[in-house]
């Protein structure tokens, strides 16, 4: 007899339905798994043979042929085992229920329990946009499900429930619908600007920084709190909206570090270490293609501390994704789309002692040595950087203490002001903040007045500023203007901006 | 264009081996116009060798590599002064050995300029640069200035120089180098817009040694030397020397206690240099009329901000926002705009100085 049930395959971040058809003849006995199933698929024949006869039930003595179709596509993930099951379980006559647009997932247990699995939220949002509405998951998954309005998800512990949901046997409750709170910034986060003592000229950068969407680079002698201050980056952020945080959870549930909660309500703050490679900063893997750093940082920061100390091969693959906002990693089983739209926030020794700017320690390097060190990040990459920020040369130490600084909360309330200005601004031109603007919007929307270039064209003069600063200072500018709430890029403005640009001089 | 004269001695000095010293023995310091190989040649021999003495000997009696060296002079744009020329500086051929050709490029009418030289260390405090540069640009009305091309302080003089177009540098090695690699950009603007000097032929490399016979000629050019920086040990230290030997003036910045790239201006003053704290201390001492350039008239924060600097000489600027009660944002733009008019200097770690 012939039994058909539905699951899911992943592709990146896509569900796409595959049917776990499954046949039972007369014949020697064999069970036979078709259909590009990977090792930990092929591997689930076992599984599936154990909890089958642990949850009292029988698995056939007979000539067994499951396919999972479609047949070119390869089958990854050990979610396959519980579809399999149910499947034997209707080809054996030993279940009649009728099971027809239900998705089963989930991993068994040799004693028949089902185990959790990675990747159930971003299958859930694809199969409810495919018509998929029933699902039955592992009970450890049901808190990322709770979060999908208009379906029926029913988390179960074992197989044997899962025999007696269907069959009517027992009554079980579908997850309930939880609704979605952002996580509140500084509590949750341990970090706020209060606790940052001076460092001014670096907040002001960091807010200016959030409120446009810019990327920056923190740069200062060692021990001066730039860390603290990168991670002070995601508390100033606006809340996460609901999709955000769906689109945030789905790549970390396809990387498997979902926490208990089941939907990510921090933004993320990401921190590969400078021995990272290309394919775990960008996404990539043999079969199974992984997201990577950036895409793990999506909605929120990365930070890549001793900048130079990235190999010049990791920090150039970031260039494409910095433009685009995503990454498409192709591998020969077909290319995966991930999204990237992160703050790239950089942190860098100004020389290489560390000391120069330092206000206890001499710098002992030499100009060529410091213009040596710093050209060690590439222009291209540099121009990504919006602001390029020297932190105070202060020892820490000096900056702990008593002090009445401004509090993550009200940075953030300036940031949401400033975001609801761009939001009006390029209303027509979906979703952009400052930093995404091109040639056009940048001639429409930040027209100089004589003054201003008068200014801009003095200080390029006198700044050793290379051309190439001209529009990255003009994005910056408006985006103060945004803070202040001006209609139109001020002298002041500009004059800030160029302040942000200390590692566009040609010269130290 | 060259005299047969300056040919012989264009074809001299192209022999690594011999020195500024040997080609003033051999010409008797330069009172004969004609090389003495009769009179002088024992001496050579014992100082080059014989060998080397035998091959100097045939390649200067040798047409072919007379029409190859002047060949590939011509094809670099390489004006050879020598000291027999009218454009050689009158003053150069009073020091102790002076050059026999100077191998020029760029605007050789500077030498004929009133000179004045400026070096500083690679060493040196931002503000000081920045002081420098202004101090050196004041100059330029006055006179065209004589530097080094080393990063850091003659750097600095250079900045000041290059726009007026009103500056020498003088190499201590061939044309086909150059040295610091990072400054090849700025050579190149000089050779186009100032003048480059040196008395070595293109082939030379950079030498340790050269650098302090080169400060000789950057004293020698010059009416007086200053001194914008200096470590103990320092090669501005040598130019100074150089220029005392000379018999010329030197001026120095003064420097505060415990700065060591300002030791040896602090010592130079002890031993007698003239203190500079502005242009005006060197135009007076050359009777030129000082006429300072009209500063901009400052905003109220401004003048707030210039003033609390100067009295502190550097501030961090998180503590200014707190000392005068200024957002710092607004600080920031205010510096900037100080910064772009030259008011105050921006050191490493956002902290600023007054100019």
């Amino acid at each position: 007899m012939l039994s058909k049930i539905t699951s899911f395959a992943l592709k990146g971040l896509e569900g796409v339905p595959v049917e776990v058809e499954t046949d039972i003849n007369k014949g020697m006995v064999a069970y036979d798994l078709v259909g590009l199933p990977d090792a930990a698929v092929k591997e689930s024949k076992e599984r599936v043979r154990s909890a089958i006869k642990n949850s009292a039930l029988y698995f056939p003595v007979n000539k067994i042929t499951v396919n999972l179709a479609p047949a070119d596509l390869k089958k990854e993930g050990s979610h396959y085992d519980l579809p399999l099951a149910v499947s034997i379980l209707k080809a054996s006559d030993q279940l009649s229920a009728d099971t027809d647009g239900i998705v089963f997932l989930g991993e068994l247990a040799l004693d028949g329990a089902l185990r959790a699995v990675t990747g159930i939220l971003p299958i859930l949002i694809s199969a409810k946009a495919k018509g998929f509405t029933r699902f039955v998951i592992p009970a450890g998954n049901s808190n990322e499900a709770s979060y999908i309005e208009g379906t029926e998800v029913f988390a179960l512990g074992s197989l044997r429930d899962v025999v007696d949901l269907l069959t009517g046997e027992k009554a079980f409750a579908p997850v309930a619908q939880r609704s979605f709170k952002a996580a509140q910034s500084a509590q949750k986060y341990g970090s706020d600007t209060a606790f940052v003592r001076g460092q001014k000229v670096a907040k002001r950068a960091l807010e200016i920084a959030v409120a446009g969407g810019h990327n920056i680079l923190l740069a200062g002698p060692p021990g001066t709190g730039k860390t603290m201050l990168a991670r002070c980056i995601p508390t100033i952020m606006p809340d996460m909206t609901f999709e955000e945080a769906l689109e945030v959870t789905k790549i970390h549930s396809v990387a498997g570090s979902l926490s208990e909660e089941g939907i990510v309500t921090m933004r993320p703050f990401r921190t590969p270490h400078h021995t990272a490679t290309v394919v775990s900063l960008c996404g990539g893997g043999n079969a199974k293609i992984h997201p990577g750093e950036i895409s793990m940082a999506h909605k929120g920061v990365l930070f890549l501390d001793e900048l130079p100390e990235y190999t010049r091969r990791t920090l150039e693959s970031l260039r494409q994704p910095l433009e685009d906002r995503v990454i498409t990693v192709a591998r020969a089983g077909g290319a995966v789309t991930f999204p990237a739209d992160f703050i790239l926030c950089a942190s860098m020794n100004p020389c290489p002692c560390g000391n120069y700017g330092s206000a206890y320690l001499t710098c002992s390097c030499s100009p060529a040595q410091v213009q040596k060190y710093r050209s060690k990040i590439s222009g291209p990459l540099l121009d990504r950087i919006d602001l390029q920020v020297e932190v105070d040369g202060i020892k820490y130490d000096d900056l702990t203490g008593e002090s009445n600084e401004e509090s993550s909360e009200e940075i953030k309330r300036r940031v949401e002001r400033a975001r609801a200005v761009q939001r009006e601004r390029f209303k027509d031109e979906g979703t952009m903040l400052n930093a995404n603007m091109g040639e056009k919007q940048l001639k429409e929307y930040c027209r100089l007045s004589p003054v201003c270039e008068n200014i801009l064209r003095a200080a390029f003069e006198a700044m050793h500023l290379s051309a190439r600063a001209r529009s990255r200072i003009i994005k910056v500018a408006r985006t103060i203007a945004d803070l202040a709430e001006s209609q139109e890029i001020l002298a002041e403005h500009i004059l800030e901006a160029t302040s942000y640009r200390s590692y566009d001089s040609d010269k130290i | 264009m060259y005299t047969k004269e300056e040919e012989n001695l264009i074809v001299l000095a192209s022999f690594e081996a011999l020195t500024a010293k040997h080609l003033n023995v051999l010409y008797s310091g330069f009172e004969k116009t004609l090389p003495d190989f009769e009179k002088h040649g024992s001496f050579l021999i014992k100082s080059v060798g014989e060998g080397v003495y035998n091959k100097i000997r045939s390649n200067f009696g040798s047409l072919e590599y007379r029409t190859r060296l002047f060949n590939a002079i011509e094809a670099r744009n390489i004006t050879c002064v020598t000291v027999f020329s009218p454009d050689y500086p009158e003053r150069l051929k009073h020091i102790y050995n002076p050059p026999a050709v100077l191998f020029c490029k760029g605007n050789v009418n500077l030498l004929k300029d009133r000179l004045f030289a400026a070096v500083g260390s690679r060493r040196s405090l931002q503000n000081v640069l920045k002081q420098c540069t202004a101090v050196v640009s004041e100059l330029t009305g006055a006179f065209t200035i004589v530097t080094g091309l080393a990063d850091g302080g003659d750097t600095a003089v250079i900045e000041g120089a290059k726009k007026s177009g009103k500056i020498i540098s003088v190499l201590a090695y061939g044309f086909d180098h150059v040295y610091p690699a990072v400054n090849a950009q700025l050579l190149k603007s000089i050779e186009e817009n100032g003048l480059v000097v040196t008395e070595y032929v293109p082939s030379v490399p950079p030498k340790r040694f050269n650098f302090l016979e080169r400060n000789r000629i950057i004293a020698g050019l010059s009416e007086g030397v200053l001194v914008v920086s200096a470590g103990k040990k320092s090669g501005a230290l040598n130019t100074a020397a150089h220029a005392v030997e000379a018999g010329r003036s030197v001026f120095a910045f003064p420097y505060s206690l415990g700065i060591t790239s300002g030791e040896g201006c602090n010592a130079l003053i002890k031993d007698g240099a003239r203190l500079v704290t502005e242009a005006k201390d060197i135009l007076d001492e050359y009777g030129f009329e000082y006429r300072p350039e009209k500063a901009r008239e400052l905003t109220a924060d401004e003048i707030k901000v210039y003033a609390y600097l100067k009295e502190f000489g550097g501030a961090y600027v998180h503590v200014m926002a707190e000392e005068l009660e200024i957002p710092a944002y607004k600080l920031i733009a205010v510096l900037s705009m100080l910064e772009i008019d030259n008011f105050v200097v921006r050191l490493g770690g956002n902290k600023y100085s007054a100019l």
